[in-house]
């Protein structure tokens, strides 16, 4: 077994900013699914996701001296990346998201529940979702898509647990207009 | 479990059972959640190439050990805070030493240096030769370029004060992505745009003024005065 791999987060950190770029890699190892998981529903699109990923994982080697808690970098490295997304999602115009950048990541033995929802309704809800903002939407998904605590998100997005229910609670709100008629 | 809904709850507390309208509320609500987590787009994990490309992409940058980082900070501006009578001090002094009748010839290009310098530590914007430019020296003012680009590896300011070429960098100093940099302008109207990684151009979304660039897009227009 390779002995780098039973590295803490805090031991890798201070190993790459030693110079052992290649330390590095346990890192991306470590947190480039679960980035690139949170990439993909906020984007809907597996190449721009994997780009975002890729570019947030560079830059949080780039900025690695700026990061306070090394044994907590995973969740700064997933900051980067939230708000390279939020940034992302904030530029790309609303017809740029076609529904089959959605669909075409579904997975091809999606199960019948998932089938039963409905392209159209699929549609309708990813539609709906990228019409909040930026931030309404990450909330969203961090809690109701990827089912997080809003002690999970606290921590990982650095605000308060008060502040990300109002966000989720606007989101909610909105999404309830944007959505009356399948609700 | 969905453990918010008491937010939208309109009467309290746990004791209150929920009427009629609420339960149906919430269940309309519980469907719809549903209904998104089973459409949500499914990762497979992060693609196989990810990690290769991240680290050819990172080997391929300066080194970044404790003596690069050490030769970084050298390098790299820093603000410097002085209480503000320590500046007015600071300022009566300069004004003093060039008051001062001097041997030998001021060279033209060492009162501009000094000045800039001097002029960033006093008071961190205005900046003036000597004389108040009864030389014929034109003033230079320093115009600090904000940007918020979160997910932006660099960016550059461009505009006809540097013949729009990208040479100002901004910097990103804390990590929160807002880009900031000072930048030596002489008075006038100018136009300008940002670079970000090199490639995107942007128009300031915070410009007070906008000019088209006979390209589609808009330059943002600064007017800077002498100051006084």
């Amino acid at each position: 077994m390779d002995a780098r791999v039973e590295r803490t987060d805090a031991q890798v950190v201070r190993d790459v900013l030693d110079g052992d770029r290649d330390a590095y890699r346990l890192l991306v190892r470590r947190y480039g699914d679960t980035l690139h998981g949170h990439a993909l529903r906020m984007t809907g699109s597996a190449d721009e996701a994997a780009d975002l990923v890729q570019r947030a994982l560079v830059k949080g080697y780039r900025k690695l001296g700026s990061c306070r808690e090394p044994e907590r970098v995973g969740a700064w490295l997933f900051r980067i990346l939230a708000n390279m997304c939020k940034d992302h999602v904030r530029s790309r115009r609303r017809s740029d998201i076609p529904l089959a950048k959605v669909q075409e990541v579904l997975p091809d033995d999606s199960d019948p529940e998932a089938d039963a929802v409905g392209a159209e309704i699929r549609s309708r809800i990813w539609g709906a979702l990228d019409a909040l903002t930026p931030e309404q939407k990450e909330a969203f998904v961090l809690k109701h898509v990827e089912g997080r605590s809003y002690e999970e998100m606290a921590a990982v997005m650095d605000l308060s647990v008060a502040s990300l229910k109002m966000r989720v609670q606007r989101a909610r709100k909105a999404l309830r207009g944007l959505l009356e008629e399948f609700a | 479990m969905n453990d918010d809904r008491h937010i939208e709850a309109s009467s309290g507390g746990p004791a209150n059972r929920p009427d009629a309208d609420e339960r149906r509320d919430y269940d309309e609500w519980e469907r719809m959640i549903a209904a998104f987590r089973q459409s949500a787009p499914r990762s497979t994990g992060a693609p196989p190439w990810l990690e290769q490309k991240v680290m050819a992409e990172i080997e391929a940058l300066p080194e970044s050990g404790p003596f690069a980082r050490l030769l970084q900070w050298l390098v790299r501006p820093a603000p410097v805070r002085i209480p503000p009578l320590a500046g007015l001090a600071v300022a009566a002094g300069l004004a003093l030493l060039i008051a001062l009748p001097r041997g030998g010839e001021p060279g033209p290009g060492g009162v501009v240096d000094g000045g800039v310098v001097d002029g960033a530590v006093v008071d961190g914007s205005d900046v003036r030769p000597a004389g108040g430019g009864s030389d014929g020296m034109e003033a230079v003012v320093y115009v600090q370029f904000v940007l918020e680009a979160p997910g932006a590896n660099s960016v550059a300011v461009a505009g006809d004060f540097s013949e729009w070429e990208p040479e100002y960098t901004l910097e990103d100093v804390d990590g929160d992505g807002v880009w900031t940099g000072r930048v030596p302008v002489r008075p006038g109207v100018h136009t300008y745009m940002f670079l970000i990684d090199g490639t995107e151009w942007q128009t300031d979304p915070r410009a007070e003024r906008y000019s088209d660039d006979g390209f589609g897009n808009r330059n943002a227009v600064l007017a800077v005065t002498a100051g006084t």
